[in-house]
């Protein structure tokens, strides 16, 4: 008998989902911003001081934000509460990189993981907007991945949360209604950008990739080298189109999913190996594997229901 | 609640993606036949429109939704390299002295990973289109070698725009060449503590 589509929609966002995909999201998150917090504590007051000589300027950067809303999280903000409890302007920002620090720190082993995950949200936020000159896809991709720790049922059963502080864990249908959010959030990314790229005359002819692996700073690779391989670049660029475009149809089948994830993690280690981008690199691969890789490692949804999450009565939406 | 929260994300999302796609389509060359720009141009207005960009400032539905999008980290569309990849922009310091010496320097940074970071505020300084924003934010930037150079009596910014060979050109000899974008000259008081 034919189900109705509501009962399908619902089987297909609440599907019963174990929590190894938000382990795996939390912790290399955490990691992502652990180095993002080392990766910049040497600019950190050049970017964010207004009388350090940073190649940008926090006021400026957080007046531009303004244009779009006064509500968005700055690092302004928090300097005027430090300042307005009789601490310097450096101290604050000190304060605010300790912060940022301490609770990527919590989120890594999973100590008070939720307040961690918002915490760390609001904090990244702060430093992201407040030098959005110097941001690229990296720190948008880490506030998605932080997003969806803050709004996914924590702790998971690796956090400190559940073996130190002993709370449950929580399996089921949460788990599965976030992760498939995940999900549709990836799906939505690759399709988008693969379109951007289809319409893009040198992403035919494969110029593009060539431009992209020559252009300053990603040109890692002396040019010398890859114009010995030049007949690949028209494959690699469709091949690129192709696998962005496709991703939100062919991940979903049986017999391409696995292809699809190998092919677009392999895309993005050659990526963050050939241009240098190892940080974007990282949290894509982060993003595909928590989305998509648990039904490969631990025996998801598609292949057999895990037997756990059967005794966990459902939890109505 | 759940269901619409997700319809409300996934449209914010979807929303956003168009309108910084039609944007692309209208504004950058494409295989697309440039009759239709219109069209694109209509739909950027559109999706704009949905996501509250046409109300007041002060409108609480806009600032609501983009404190959201931001939050979620979904304000902007996903196009890195795409549809072309962007030229290459370089930005060079000429640090005049007042014994008429001159030296020339770049932007510096002090690890790779801000240097990465760097090449995103070239690519702002060259594509935004408001002469003031982009003058102010120059200065900045010189400011910051005018710091290691405070005894400098002007400092003319030169941002240039890299035009980089085909590969068939590169076979041929050809290197990379800029063309000349704008040139600015600032002017600092001789104390540290200045900031512009």
């Amino acid at each position: 008998m034919k189900r109705p589509a509501t009962q399908r929609m619902e089987e297909f966002l609440y599907f019963p989902a174990s929590d190894s995909w938000l382990g795996f999201l939390r912790v290399a998150v955490a990691l992502q911003l652990v180095t993002y917090c080392f990766s910049l504590w040497r600019d950190w007051l050049d970017l964010f001081a207004i009388d350090h000589a940073g190649v940008i300027k926090r006021d400026l950067a957080e007046a531009i934000l303004s244009s779009q809303s006064h509500y968005i999280p700055r690092i302004g903000w928090l300097v005027e509460l430090c300042k307005g409890l009789g601490a310097t302007e450096q101290s604050a920002l000190a304060l605010v990189w300790w912060s940022l620090l301490v609770t990527a720190g919590l989120l890594l082993v999973g100590l008070f993981s939720r307040e961690a995950a918002i915490a760390a949200l609001f904090l990244h936020l702060c430093a992201v907007k407040s030098s959005s000159g110097l941001t690229y896809g990296v720190d948008n991709f880490t506030s998605i991945g932080l997003f969806y720790l803050m709004i996914a049922p924590l702790p998971d059963r690796w956090s400190a949360d559940c073996w130190w502080r002993s709370v449950p864990g929580k399996d089921g249908q949460w788990q599965g209604f976030s992760r498939r959010l995940l999900q549709l959030h990836l799906c939505l990314i690759y399709f988008f950008s693969g379109i951007t790229k289809c319409v893009g005359v040198g992403w035919w002819d494969g110029t593009s990739i060539w431009y992209a692996l020559i252009r300053p700073p990603f040109n890692l690779l002396p040019p010398e080298t890859l114009i010995a391989w030049k007949s690949l670049f028209p494959v690699l660029s469709i091949s690129v189109c192709f696998l962005e475009t496709g991703y939100p149809f062919f991940i979903w089948l049986h017999k391409t999913r696995a292809v699809w994830l190998i092919a677009i993690i392999a895309m993005h280690l050659a990526i963050g190996l050939a241009m240098g981008l190892y940080f974007f690199a990282f949290v894509m691969i982060t993003l595909n594997l928590a989305a998509f890789g648990p039904e490969f490692s631990f025996g998801g949804v598609g292949s057999k229901p895990a037997r756990k999450i059967a005794t966990i009565p459902p939890v109505s939406p | 609640m759940a269901p619409a929260f997700l319809a409300f994300h996934l449209f914010l999302i979807v929303v956003v993606c168009l309108r910084d796609t039609f944007s692309v389509f209208a504004s950058t060359p494409t295989i697309l036949p440039a009759a239709i720009n219109e069209i694109w141009q209509d739909g950027e207005q559109t999706a704009a429109a949905l996501l509250g960009q046409r109300l007041d400032r002060s409108n609480w539905v806009r600032n609501g939704i983009a404190v959201y999008l931001h939050g979620a980290g979904i304000e902007s569309g996903y196009g890195f390299f795409a549809p072309n990849v962007p030229p290459n922009y370089k930005l060079v310091f000429e640090v005049h002295y007042p014994d008429g010496r001159i030296d020339y320097e770049i932007p510096r940074v002090s690890n790779a990973a801000t240097g990465l970071r760097f090449a995103g505020v070239l690519d702002q300084l060259a594509e935004v289109t408001y002469a003031p924003l982009r003058a102010a934010m120059v200065k900045i930037v010189a400011y910051s070698v005018w710091q290691a150079h405070p005894d400098a009596s002007l400092i003319r910014a030169y941002l240039g725009s890299g035009r980089l060979p085909t590969p068939a050109g590169f076979e041929r000899g050809e290197k990379e060449s800029y063309d000349l974008l704008f040139a600015y000259d600032f002017t600092f008081p001789r104390r540290r503590t200045d900031a512009p």
